[in-house]
Formats: structure tokens, sequence, C-alpha cells
């Protein structure tokens, strides 16, 4: 079998601080720090499938916090005023960005799934294997963008 | 100008709204559609001087949409603002003639540089 090309945890940052410099911390004051995520409480995970030409999934999950003061920020809200609509499109979005950005580093033939969103429960992916994660926090809320390929495919052992 | 925002996504219409605002073009019309076919038929019945699409929407695509309607003689100007980019993506936008394709994160310096030819 073809060896598959892998993103790395630099990619993803790569891609968080661009994502971060438009929209969520364009005045860079409210930077993501990489490190420790801390528990997240009551999470909300958002996630775009890849197929074709590379099969698996990138996946963005945070707290409700974190998934508020994102939407506030993508739509120029008060934290408050934020719906929890507003949360969903927006993390669904931000799964989008980040999926369509990855997209351009697999085989040609790979398409990006629409966002599917899941909040208040553990998003799983069966038959995956979770290949890079950058997690650290936001406004000292616990936030993640990580990647996992199918493991049928990629034929390695799981973590 | 009236200037058609198509993407499947409620957020990303206002965030391109916003950053057109913040690009420095205020004061245009604005049309929204939230799938390809909704953006094929309202630049049909709207009739918008510019179109600024996502690529990849439910219904039809947004390079579906520009297909369709270079082939049936419309001529808006077209262009892509989209998170999914690969040479094969450009290439085949500028083959059906789109006049820009903005990658999302975007900024605003990126919508001047690349509208500014269209809205001046």
């Amino acid at each position: 079998m073809t060896e598959q090309p892998t993103p790395t945890v630099d990619d993803l940052r790569e891609i968080a601080e661009q994502v971060w410099a438009a929209y969520l911390d364009p005045e860079g004051v409210r930077p993501f720090l990489v490190g420790e995520p801390g528990e997240p409480g009551t999470a909300v995970s958002a996630s775009v499938s890849l197929t074709g030409g590379w099969h698996g999934h990138v996946v963005v999950s945070c707290s409700s916090g974190a998934a508020r003061h994102a939407a506030a920020a993508f739509l120029a809200m008060e934290a408050g005023e934020v719906s929890d609509e507003d949360m969903t499109d927006v993390m669904g979005e931000l799964a989008n960005i980040v999926g369509g950005n990855v997209k351009s580093m697999l085989p040609a033939a790979t398409a990006v799934s629409l966002p599917h969103v899941v909040a208040g429960a553990d998003n799983r992916f069966p038959t995956t294997r979770r290949i890079c994660e950058l997690s650290g926090t936001w406004l000292d809320e616990p936030f993640s963008i990580s990647m996992w390929q199918g493991r049928g495919l990629a034929e390695v052992p799981a973590a | 100008m009236k200037i058609l925002i198509a993407d499947d996504s409620r957020v990303m219409r206002q965030i391109v709204i916003r950053t057109l605002r913040q690009s420095g073009f205020d004061g245009h019309e604005i049309v929204e559609a939230a799938d390809g076919r909704e953006a094929r038929d309202a630049v049909l019945s709207e009739n918008p001087d510019l179109v600024v699409s996502d690529w990849n929407m439910p219904e039809m695509t947004g390079i579906q949409v520009l297909g369709a309607l270079r082939a049936a003689g419309n001529t808006v100007p077209f262009g892509f603002v989209t998170s999914e980019c690969t040479p094969e993506m450009q290439n085949a936008a500028e083959a059906a003639g789109a006049l820009f394709f903005i990658i999302k994160p975007f900024t605003p310096e990126r919508f001047k540089e690349a509208l500014s030819t269209v809205l001046g």
C-alpha cells in the first residue's frame, strides 16, 4: 500500500495561528496558549470527514465557554448574546476551515464533508487513531484541534 | 452595486459581509444564498454585479454554479472564498472564469487586494 501523508501538529499550529489572527484574536491580545488543555467540562466538538485520497477526520473540541467566546468573536457579538445555534454554526465553520486547509496537504482526490457538531457528549470515531493533536487553552478554557486517521487504510496499531 | 454572497454557513456569510465592510467596500446591496442552487437561481433573479461564493456547498458546488452560469451565457463577475485550496481547484476556478480565489481564513487586506479591480 502506498504510504499516506500525515499532517503534523506543526501543520495544525500554523492553521490555528491563521484562524486566531483572522477571527478569534485579530488584535493579538487573546492568543491560543498551547499546553495542557485541562478538563473541558461540557464539551462542544465539531468535525469534518476527509474521504477519497485520505480517510479520517479533523476535530475541533473545546468547552462550551470557549465555543461561546468563539461565536462572539466570529459574529462580533457579546458572549452573553450568543445563542446555541450561533455556537453550533461557528464550531462547524471552524472545523470546515481547519479541514479545508488540511485538505491542501493531502492527496488531490480527497474530499471534505460538511461539518458535524456534537454538544454535551463525546464525539467518537470508530476504527481511527489520533495522529496529531494541538491542545491548550484559550481565555482559560480548554481547546484542541486533532486529526484522526482511518486505521484500516493506515495499517498502523492504535495509539 | 449588488453583491451575492453564497455560502451554506450563515456564520461565514456574516463574516464575508463584515469583511467587505472592513476592507472599504461598504454601501453595496447584499443578497445571500445558502446553497449552490439558491446561488444560481439568485444570479438569474437578482442579476447581481458580483458573486462571492464558497466552493463546497450542498445542492451545487461553487464551481458547478459558475459552470452552469457560463454555460447559460451569464458573465457575472464571480470569485471564490473557500477553505479548500488545491492547485487543481485553483486551475479549475481560473479555467471556468473566476476572478479571484480567496482562502479562509482571510483578512480584510486580502479582500481589498482581490476585489479592488471589481469593486473599485
